[in-house]
């Protein structure tokens, strides 16, 4: 190899020409394609089309006439997959020609689809609609106009006349019309175990403050070995909504406006007493709380480990796949000692995106959501009550029945922080964080000045 | 790098450092003959004489730079859009105060998320707790790496089986480990505590993961269990590489088992200490789906570390400039630890 052999040169020379042919033909193959990539996607998918996406109204390149629409939501747990699955499958024979593309982003109670759907609109690319809590956590699309108005479109008088006025008011947070609530949850529940309560001779439906709540507690503690409340802290939201029943418990609907409004600092006394008494509650809670999530202290109650349990009405879905464990003989609920007259409402809506990829499906499927029809269908399976009030309720079942009279006949139904409808994400995620806080060190001033500074 | 240490394994002990062997070989004439580019250098000049009028095209056709282009060209473009332009991008976006799903004003910059950090006290809580995770979790795992990999070295039988139970969480992912740790941790029904009654050390049970005492220790350990056996791994190719006659000369000059790992091994084992930490450090950086996994975004500021804060601070607050600010700083967190190390690795000449 050292001599030098012209022969050998030359050789050399035409395999590093092919070589570096090679290299020139690869690296233009790949300007090529990404140019193709490029102008193939009409920038939906490029980094510079947020602002693209906005401008241009409502109808996007090549595909506003195709009827697919497609739904994303966080629906994928045993009973709710199977309500929406209802949904559909009702949606489907009213409207054959639309074909549904379902694509549920799963994780409970929004924790993936926000990320999901955040990203996908900000990069002009909405879905055809997705779930979403109304209220305030509409106020991040409605501030920059992402919502279309539907005021006109899906809202005609016949359906704005059998929602109830809170309801519809929580469809339009800034005053249009953007959101069709399609089920309520009731959130001011106290479930229990019958035969556990009765052992130790507690009457829930004469305890009638959260204070009195609490001496259940202790009187459960005492006579029996089951765990007085079947609360999780896993996660912080069922602290924090336990947190709004024993506030509105203790004070008052208005005040809880108020609070709402974000006058922390006017309510000092009332959210640190309420603070006070979430602290004496978990003194009660199962001993691996952290450990679990909430269904898996329902399980609790179930086996009559443990006697109470304060959980949105979903809890009792859990009740009604169990086997004997039947409403009123083996659980039963009362409202959240001090909140009787109050429907808490947890409600989960689709909205209309703007920048939409199928207007006329999603005007479609908004319309039929606010149908009776549709309604009836889903909530019966998903263990909600409908927000038409005009729905037959031959399918619900004794409980749901009776939630449904409570609501009809309530004095208020406020919206809630723990999902959503109450304040904005930026203050719930907040809040959350100091209940996380005070899950684990149970410090009533650490958590007052959270609270304060989240609003 | 990992290639490198498993040459070492399977080199067996063959009496010369991984490291030395490779630097030999590219001592070597034959080797270098055989890339192309370097013998053309050399005749390069020779040829250059022989035309003196070589036009500058040719001169442009047979340039080094030109030449190997097609090679380092694409896949530099490629890394120098997707990663250093996404960090100055993630940057100007840190400056610009974007929230909400609108698009970012890059008008007006300021320097407000940084400040504000300085003052948020879930972001000093978070960054003490990166740090301490940081300092022990590596720590920790690389010295229950190294006496891991001194116990395998022991000509034992059954090696390779020990060798793969322990590396085997390594190949777990961070959420089947995760579930799988609140599970061991459930102070109701965990195997910790319920080994720790068993023994009668009731006293010692603890509700691992909810009680903010204990929460960052029970990850860290987590984590360690996962990671020790990576260490012990790059640990044992370093110790076939040192030469069995240094075991034979400590023992004639009548070095105790314990004084001849403590004077003559261990020292030896700087370059897989260094490469170890480095990829451990930069793992409890991005431990972020542990702890999402076990509490979610909020796992409370005793165990909150910045990436969880980042994520949620950017996806449940939309506040993508605060959320970007506190990425920035992660991303300082990590070079700060891989700079000195690519540094020190060049001053070596082993880069």
């Amino acid at each position: 190899m050292s001599q030098h052999d012209p022969s050998d040169d030359a050789e050399r020379l035409t395999r590093r020409h092919y070589v570096a042919g090679a290299g020139a033909i690869a690296t233009v193959t790949l300007a090529g394609c990404s140019d193709d990539g490029g102008s193939g996607d009409d920038g939906s998918s490029d980094d510079g089309s947020g602002d693209d996406g906005s401008m241009d109204d409502g109808s996007d390149d090549g595909s506003g006439d195709t009827s697919e629409l497609e739904i994303v939501h966080w629906w994928t747990a045993g009973g709710e997959q199977d309500a929406f699955n209802a949904l559909l499958d009702g949606f489907r024979e009213a409207n054959p020609d639309v074909e549904v593309v379902d694509n549920p982003a799963p994780g409970g109670a929004g924790s993936a689809i926000d990320a999901v759907i955040q990203n996908r609109v900000i990069d002009g690319n909405p879905p055809s609609t997705f779930q979403i809590w109304p209220g305030q956590a509409l106020t991040p699309y409605t501030n920059e106009d992402l919502l279309e108005d539907i005021g006109d479109s899906v809202w005609d008088d016949e359906m704005r006349d059998a929602y109830l006025d809170g309801v519809v008011e929580l469809s339009q947070p800034a005053g249009d019309l953007v959101a069709v609530p399609i089920n309520i949850h009731r959130l001011n529940n106290l479930f229990y175990n019958v035969s556990v309560v009765e052992d130790a001779g507690v009457d829930p439906s004469t305890i009638d403050s959260p204070q009195g709540l609490l001496d259940a507690l202790e009187t459960i503690d005492a006579e029996t070995d089951a765990t007085p409340l079947a609360h999780q802290t896993q996660s912080p939201w069922s602290s924090l909504q336990l947190w709004e029943n024993v506030f509105i418990g203790q004070q008052s609907v208005d005040d809880y406006q108020t609070l709402l409004d974000g006058d922390v600092e006017g309510l000092e006394d009332e959210v640190r007493s309420a603070l006070e008494l979430l602290a004496d509650y978990l003194e009660y809670i199962p001993e691996d709380a952290g450990s679990i999530t909430w269904d898996q202290g329902n399980d609790g109650l179930i086996a009559g480990d443990a006697a109470f349990l304060h959980q949105g009405d979903w809890a009792a879905g859990q009740y009604e796949g169990a086997s004997d464990f039947e409403f009123s003989d083996d659980w039963d609920m009362v409202p959240f000692p001090g909140t009787s007259g109050v429907y808490h409402s947890v409600i989960d809506s689709f909205v209309f995106p703007t920048n939409n990829p199928s207007p006329e499906a999603t005007e479609q499927f908004l319309n039929y959501a606010g149908t009776v029809d549709a309604q009836e269908r889903f909530n019966p399976i998903k263990g909600s009550i409908p927000p038409r009030t005009d729905v037959p309720m031959d399918e619900f079942g004794d409980f749901l029945t009776r939630q449904f009279e409570d609501f009809q006949n309530s004095d208020s139904q406020p919206p809630t922080i723990a999902h959503g409808t109450g304040v904005a994400p930026a203050i719930h995620s907040a809040l959350d964080e100091t209940f996380a806080n005070f899950n684990g060190n149970l410090d009533v001033d650490a958590a007052y000045e959270g609270i304060r500074d989240a609003f | 790098m990992s290639s490198r240490i498993f040459a070492a394994l399977l080199r067996d002990t063959d009496g010369s450092p991984a490291t030395e062997g490779e630097s030999t070989a590219s001592d070597d004439p034959e080797v270098r003959t055989d890339g192309g580019a370097v013998v053309d250098g050399a005749d390069d000049p020779s040829s250059s004489t022989d035309t003196a009028d070589a036009s500058v095209i040719t001169r442009l056709r047979r340039s080094r730079f030109l030449e190997s282009l097609p090679f380092w060209g694409p896949p530099g473009l490629l890394v120098f859009f997707f990663v250093y332009g996404a960090i100055s991008w993630n940057f100007l976006i840190s400056l610009t105060g974007w929230e909400g799903l609108g698009a970012p004003d890059y008008s007006s910059l300021s320097t407000a998320a940084y400040t504000e950090l300085l003052s948020d006290a879930s972001f000093i809580a978070a960054f003490r707790n990166t740090i301490a995770l940081l300092v022990v979790f590596t720590a920790l795992s690389l010295v229950v790496g190294l006496f891991l990999a001194i116990l395998v070295d022991q000509q034992i039988r059954f090696e390779n089986t020990f060798r793969t139970i322990y590396l085997l969480p390594m190949s777990l992912s961070f959420v089947v480990t995760a579930i799988f740790w609140s599970w061991m941790y459930n102070p109701r029904i965990g195997l910790i505590n319920v080994a720790l009654r068993g023994v009668g050390l009731d006293a010692l049970t603890q509700a691992w993961l909810s009680d903010p005492r204990f929460k960052l220790a029970a990850i860290i350990f987590a984590l360690m269990w996962q990671f020790s056996g990576y260490c012990m791994v790059v640990y044992l190719a370093g110790l076939r590489a040192i030469p069995h006659d240094q075991y034979e000369a400590a023992r004639i000059d009548g070095a105790s088992t314990v004084r001849l790992y403590r004077r003559v091994i261990i020292p030896q084992l700087r370059a897989s200490t260094m490469s170890a930490a480095v990829v451990l450090v930069v793992f409890a950086l991005k431990a972020f789906d542990f702890l999402f996994v076990l509490f979610g975004v909020n796992p409370g500021s005793s165990a909150d570390i910045l990436s969880v804060m980042m994520f949620r601070v950017a996806f449940d607050r939309l506040q993508w400039a605060y959320g970007s600010a506190v990425a920035m700083v992660l991303f300082l967190m990590a070079l700060s630890v891989i700079g000195p190390y690519l540094y020190l690795q060049y001053r070596r000449g082993e880069l």
